[in-house]
């Protein structure tokens, strides 16, 4: 408890300031928190509530530990980082929250104190260390890694290594993930190199930029392939600004906020000349639509934020708003829908995606009870708290209707973590991208692809 | 043996967690205690000494033995929704938390009941078996989250209780543990009204203070064959005020009859759930009516007339399900919806005769005048429960203790039109005093003496329900010199 002087200290509102064991720039924003309650209506949407039970993993309890550093109650030491760290940062409290408090734009920035107060040693700082500043933003080097597991995939080694039992040398969430690795193709960064432009199949209506994604375009470039598709045959005129690289959203999500405007300012300036940023990965979406966050002591900065995000749209939402055409051909299948949090919780496209779907001649959707649920993924929440990740998967996994063939989603660290869930729980459904359907459907109307 | 993980000294705390038997069933570090220093009422707060997460009735009984043999302070908690207090561990409490023992063990659709365990969310119940065409009709705003077994503790009420009751009504037995460490059964069949005294109506409602409440067999109701909803809107409050009271005179009884006033609707409308409400009326009717589907329509015009004689401007039934579904969310969202106009709020809960609606909300008024702080009220209007929500800036000097009295004078406001001090959210910590309005010190004592029947060290849940136990013993010795006074 506080000693008395410290509480007569609180009584002089000048004093409070500097009570606060924030010691940082760009510190948890009072604003945010003042708004909450502590009504508890955001218990029951938190998925590490619903699996501790405990409150210092809940939403308000978050919110009220975070203040109380700023309040000077507590100190940012590791017992602190614990309960904030342990946050997915999916936001499903911001939807349930019935004064808006922004939870996730506060853990963002608790986040930063600590990271910025206890840097990250040892194996997690290695790890993040590796992956968010050395591979995300270098193009290259992710292309290499790319090419890398084409190899490892193509060159028999994959069936090497798990036929010889090699891969139980690896923690088992990686092995988990090696199960489910994509097949790796050709990033569309690199296949549309030389063109400026790429024109729509028919009358041009209007130019988009399309962000490929880091992680997306090596691992997912199909997707990005048939976004490209989705976006031409619905009068899009499609450029893929040079200069742009990862949206940041890993590293604001592990506190590197400086990473992160890093990042923010190469995409700022990279999508200068475009009217609209097209986005296919919903956690990128909502990285780029909250650019402004970052640059709160920036005035000239957030200016050119705020006129950034104002031109982000996810896919579904841009084709939704801008009409597309309903495809023609049948696909015959029965689907379940999956609202990746960073669409629903973080961008609020819930029904565009849906209608989507649901206009594929033959599509049939089954309902998902709680589909906007996290499933554990969260950026690299998989790869950093597995425990965690995996008891939110189970949770998820129990909500997947077994008699669908398919699960679509708008996101690819979704799409990765629920392979991995049909995996472990033994079930068959194939993994899809929302806009991969349409394009298959236009595939096949066109006579091309057969499915 | 002790338990992996745990890193103390402190003997309690590693003999508490050999009773729950895993480092994870237990908290005691200051950082994850915090989160638990109040619950949904924010003005007192009190770190407890930790936090234990029992998994069944015999580890609670056991966590209550040891308490009680080393007269450690404890209470029982839920989601700690509660709004006024009742799980705030004041004396440094070992918090007993029950959102571990969450499951519902039994439904008996013949019988119409279920048996749940303390720590199962309002909402879910009725989630579970609503597909048979069931639920359970106590609905708190808070049922998305709140527990039942806190709704036994405060008697939680909700929009539809103007029709179906209070949680009371629908409680038909108890599992509880004594503050010694005893397991009891009251209603052990789930037949209703058994002989005896009614044991089940003192432990429901009695806000922790007797037991902790253990499993809960629960009335469940078949859904009404049809709904329908009404919003209504109105210019002057007065005029909401008595369409209210016509529609009940009216030999209507709506399942539910809720009323919002002018800056209320402003805090709903900024929120997250808005639904367009306009910004310059007075007050704003919700009416609900169900039943068997035939008549309904017949009450729903019944309604329009009502409304329409009382100079009402725009009254209509809902479209469909997804509208009346947003017009609720919108209501039962208000108390949090606040956070969106205010950066802190005390909610109040009194209880007056419809017919005293306009002179109260006038009196209202006047205290927010008067204090300076604004009181948006959202209220049951149907059974004369409002809640006047003050708002107000815990930060600026002096306005957490301004809202205080302001609440405390609603409340007075209400106890002298012959009203009560609270309807459904519970004493706890912030209407002790006020219970002096509407009891002597004579009838205060008369609870006091039964809290010690059950509770006679007073470790369970101390300091709440009544007013500050000091104050209490002096009245008790000052009754005692005067009754020696009198005899000799």
């Amino acid at each position: 408890m506080m000693s008395l002087l410290e509480a007569e200290l609180k009584k002089d509102p000048a004093c409070t300031t500097s009570l606060s064991n924030y010691l940082a720039k760009d510190h948890p924003d009072e604003s945010k928190w003042a708004d909450c309650v502590h009504c508890g209506m955001c218990l029951e949407s938190c998925p590490t509530y619903e699996i501790t039970g405990q409150e210092q993993h809940s939403p308000r309890g978050r919110v009220h530990l975070i203040k109380s550093v700023a309040e000077g109650r507590l100190s940012l030491n590791e017992q602190f980082m614990d309960p904030v760290f342990a946050c997915l940062d999916c936001r499903a409290c911001t939807t349930a929250c019935p004064a808006d408090v922004e939870v996730g734009g506060l853990i963002e920035e608790a986040r930063g104190q600590i990271r910025q107060a206890m840097p990250l040693t040892g194996v997690k700082g290695a790890v993040s260390k590796v992956f968010l500043q050395g591979l995300f933003p270098h193009q290259n080097r992710l292309n290499k890694l790319g090419s890398l597991l084409r190899f490892y995939q193509k060159s028999g080694m994959q069936k090497v290594v798990r036929k010889s039992k090699l891969i139980n040398i690896m923690p088992q969430h990686l092995v988990d993930m090696e199960a489910i690795m994509p097949e790796v193709k050709e990033p569309v960064r690199k296949k549309y190199k030389d063109v400026n432009v790429i024109k729509s199949k028919g009358e041009t209506k209007r130019e988009v930029a399309f962000l490929t994604g880091c992680v997306m375009d090596v691992m997912f470039s199909d997707i990005n392939e048939a976004s490209i598709n989705v976006l031409t045959r619905n009068g899009n005129d499609v450029t893929i600004p040079k200069n742009q690289t990862c949206c940041g959203a890993l590293h604001v999500h592990a506190g590197d906020r400086d990473m992160g405007r890093k990042l923010a300012k190469q995409n700022i300036e990279a999508f200068k000349d475009s009217d609209k940023v097209i986005v296919n990965a919903a956690g990128c979406g909502c990285a780029l639509k909250e650019y402004p966050e970052l640059f709160r002591d920036d005035p000239e900065w957030h200016e050119k934020a705020e006129e950034f995000s104002a031109k982000v749209e996810d896919i579904s939402k841009h084709l939704y708003d801008t009409g597309y055409e309903i495809p023609k051909a049948e696909l015959k299948t029965r689907i379940t829908y999956h609202d990746a949090c960073h669409l629903a919780h973080g961008q609020g496209i819930r029904q565009e995606p849906r209608d989507l779907l649901l206009n594929i001649p033959g599509v049939e959707m089954v309902h998902m009870p709680n589909s906007d649920r996290c499933c554990g993924s969260a950026g690299i929440y998989n790869i950093t708290n597995p425990e965690m990740a995996s008891a939110v998967l189970d949770n998820k996994m129990q909500n997947v209707p077994e008699d669908v063939e398919m699960i679509s989603m708008g996101n690819p660290g979704c799409m990765l973590q629920m392979a991995m869930g049909v995996q472990k729980h033994g079930r068959t459904q194939k993994i899809v991208h929302t806009v991969q359907l349409l394009d298959w459907a236009y595939q096949k109307e066109d006579g091309k692809g057969e499915r | 043996m002790a338990v992996k993980g745990i890193k103390t000294t402190d003997r309690h705390i590693l003999n508490l967690a050999n009773i729950v038997g895993d480092a994870r069933s237990i908290i005691y570090h200051k950082e994850d205690l915090i989160a638990y220093d109040c619950d949904g009422f924010t003005l007192h707060r009190h770190l407890p000494k930790a936090v234990v997460f029992p998994n069944n009735t015999e580890d609670v009984a056991a966590l209550v033995k040891y308490c009680s043999d080393h007269q450690l302070p404890f209470l029982a908690r839920g989601a700690g929704t509660g709004l006024s207090g009742g799980a705030i561990p004041l004396n440094g409490e070992v918090i007993i938390s029950l959102v571990k023992m969450k499951k519902l063990l039994s439904v008996d659709f013949e019988n119409r009941r279920a048996v749940v365990q303390p720590g199962f969310v309002n909402l879910k119940l009725t989630n579970s078996i609503s597909d048979k065409g069931y639920y359970y009709a106590p609905d708190p705003s808070s049922q998305y989250c709140c527990t039942i077994g806190g709704n036994v503790a405060e008697n939680a009420g909700g929009a539809h209780c103007l029709k179906y009751g209070v949680t009371t009504n629908h409680i038909l037995g108890l599992e509880v543990v004594l503050p010694n460490g005893e397991i009891i059964e009251i209603g052990a069949n789930g037949i209703p009204d058994e002989p005896g005294y009614d044991l089940l109506g003192l432990l429901t409602g009695s806000e922790g203070t007797l037991g902790i409440v253990t499993k809960i067999t629960v009335r469940i109701l078949k859904n009404p064959e049809s709904k329908k909803t009404v919003l209504a809107y109105f210019d002057k409050v007065e005029d909401g005020s008595q369409a209210v009271s016509d529609i009940v005179s009216a030999g209507i009884v709506p399942a539910a009859l809720e009323m919002m006033d002018k800056t209320a609707i402003e805090g709903v409308e900024a929120a997250a759930f808005p639904v367009g409400h306009p910004k310059d009326i007075e007050a704003v009717l919700l009416i609900e009516v169900d039943g068997i589907e035939a008549g309904l329509d017949e009450q729903i015009n019944q309604i329009l007339d009502v409304c329409k004689n009382r100079n009402v401007r725009e009254v209509r039934a809902a479209k469909d399900e997804a509208e009346r579904g947003r017009w609720w969310a919108n209501r039962k969202t208000g108390f949090g919806a606040m956070g969106a106009i205010s950066p802190d709020y005390l909610v109040q809960d009194g209880v007056i005769p419809r017919s005293k609606l306009p002179e109260v909300l006038n009196k209202i008024n006047k205290i927010s005048e008067e204090s300076g702080l604004r009181i948006a009220n959202i209220f049951h209007a149907g059974d004369g429960n409002l809640h006047p929500l003050v708002l107000f800036d815990a930060r600026i000097p002096g306005q957490s203790a301004k809202a205080l009295e302001a609440g405390s004078a609603c409340l007075q406001a209400c106890a002298d039109v012959g009203g009560t001090i609270t309807g459904e959210h519970g004493v706890g910590i912030e209407k002790r005093e006020e219970m002096r309005f509407v009891f002597t010190d004579e009838e205060i004592i008369a609870q006091t003496d039964i809290r010690e029947v059950f509770n006679p060290d007073n470790l369970l849940n101390a300091g709440k329900l009544f007013p500050m136990p000091g104050r209490c013993v002096e009245i008790k010795r000052d009754l005692k010199e005067k009754e020696t006074a009198i005899t000799s």
